[in-house]
């Protein structure tokens, strides 16, 4: 058995690697962008025409939090090659898969994590706006210095469990050609007859980036409460606090 | 500074019915009065915190027309006049005490670091709480974080001070500290407008006295004949309901 796994294994880590850590590196980053410039115009208070860009943002959120992920891949990278513009691609949008599952991901991540990020500046109280106007600060200043730093503290545990969907998630990539881990653990598993060793040893291996994902939110956690939070107080559900 | 024929509304409801107001230079105004009075309203106006319907809202040479709007230049200057010193302290929780009193010198002001942490530590001296400097607001009591409000808003060199209830959250004793912060700023000379529900601190601080019910301003004038052998029955009521006997 050791034999069979010491052979996979590097293969498998090699289309993680190569395919699933930057797919989901690339598509968080992109998502979160998207995520924050989604709540912002979501929470922006502007009318007039305005008003259209908001109900186009939220039209997003609503299809990408409303459709199945596997579905978005199949249409953006099967359909879409089958949408003829003239003038503009006349042959259909045909994309590469890598591309297709890039653009996928952020647009589905950037959907749920708005939703997140609205949630987390709406939570800080009114007061803090308040007093950033009071000494004289612009909207533009209070959001960045005062209400987003504070925000963001409380959206890491919610951002982390997106991340950590999103590594997960990618092992859908394999629909669409993308030649990723698990993609890699059937062909060998069509291969060696081994189809319960294959797919335990590639869970396993997503469970060991996850963990790694998951300390990394513990440290990151750590490292923003310490200022807002200096006397290390823990919070516990029984209401009771603990040093 | 100056309220003209100023009406405010909140749905139906009407919060300020025409009010006039002045408030002189290098004096403390104090606004008292019941609950929901409008007095807080009256306060946050003057920091365009609140924008009346109506009226116009007169600082130095500067004429707003509510009717027409504020515009970023009107906005910038009012606030940059009037400092707001709130009844919660709405203390940044993300920024050291030093870290909170520059905020406002370095990123509005564009001074530089040095000397915003200079003009920081003298204002922290005044205040009695130089050894808090390096200190995050929730390691403060009430009356600490309160009293880093108010130097919060004495480093953008305010014209005037406006306070909302700056005590109302606090205990007695701790009351007492920021009370007599107060009364300093009012022996140098600071112009403060203050909403208070604490009459024997009002009658101290007071150079002028405005009683607010229900919208309309009853009394309006020095704080002796408002506090002594006071005709009206409703100012008498309400001192009555303030102070046991």
């Amino acid at each position: 058995m050791w034999e069979i796994i010491s052979k996979a294994l590097p293969q498998i880590l090699e289309a993680g690697f190569k395919y699933t850590v930057p797919l989901t590196l690339i598509s968080f980053f992109l998502g979160i962008i998207l995520a924050l410039f989604t709540a912002l115009i979501r929470l922006s208070s502007r009318k007039g025409f305005f008003l259209v860009v908001k109900l186009f943002f939220r039209f997003y959120v609503w299809l990408f939090r409303s459709t199945p992920l596997l579905v978005q891949l199949f249409i953006v990278y099967f359909g879409l090659p089958y949408l003829k513009i003239k003038g503009m691609a006349p042959e259909g949008i045909k994309l590469d898969a890598f591309i297709a599952g890039i653009i996928t991901f952020s647009l589905n991540t950037g959907a749920y994590a708005s939703e997140t990020i609205r949630a987390a500046i709406s939570s800080v109280p009114k007061g803090q706006w308040e007093a950033a106007f009071s000494i004289g600060m612009t909207r533009n200043q209070t959001l960045k210095r005062i209400i987003l730093p504070q925000a963001l503290r409380v959206s890491v545990p919610p951002l982390a469990n997106s991340f950590i969907s999103l590594v997960k998630d990618t092992s859908l990539a394999a629909s669409i050609t993308i030649v990723e881990m698990f993609e890699v653990s059937q062909q060998i598993a069509a291969e060696n007859y081994q189809p319960l060793l294959m797919y335990s040893l590639v869970a396993a291996v997503y469970a060991v980036f996850c963990t790694i994902l998951s300390w990394g939110q513990g440290k990151l956690e750590d490292k923003l409460g310490v200022k807002a939070n200096r006397s290390k107080k823990e919070v516990v559900i029984d209401g009771v606090e603990r040093n | 500074m100056e309220l003209r024929e100023i009406n405010k509304s909140y749905g139906n409801h009407l919060v300020l019915k025409n009010i006039n107001l002045e408030f002189p230079k290098k004096k403390v105004t104090v606004l008292v009065g019941p609950s929901g009075s409008g007095k807080s309203t009256i306060l946050r106006s003057l920091n365009l915190l609140e924008t009346p319907e109506r009226g116009k809202y007169l600082f130095d040479d500067l004429i707003i027309d509510f009717t027409k709007g504020i515009d970023k230049k009107e906005l910038s200057y009012v606030r940059r006049k009037t400092g707001m010193v709130f009844q919660s302290y709405n203390l940044f929780p993300h920024f050291s005490v030093l870290g909170n009193i520059i905020e406002g010198p370095t990123q509005v002001l564009k001074l530089d670091k040095e000397t915003a942490i200079k003009n920081a530590k003298k204002i922290l001296k005044k205040i009695g709480l130089e050894s808090k400097i390096d200190n995050y607001p929730e390691e403060l009591s009430g009356g600490q974080a309160q009293r880093v409000a108010i130097a919060r808003s004495l480093a953008m060199n305010p014209e005037y001070i406006l306070l909302d209830e700056p005590t109302s959250a606090l205990d007695p004793e701790l009351e007492l500290e920021v009370l007599q912060v107060l009364l300093q700023l009012a022996k140098d000379g600071q112009s403060m407008v203050i909403v208070t529900h604490n009459m024997s601190f009002a009658q101290q601080v007071a150079d002028k006295i405005v009683f607010v019910e229900d919208g309309n301003i009853i009394y309006d004038g020095k704080p002796d004949p408002f506090f002594k052998n006071n005709k009206n029955l409703r100012i008498t009521k309400f001192l009555s309901s303030m102070v046991l006997k």
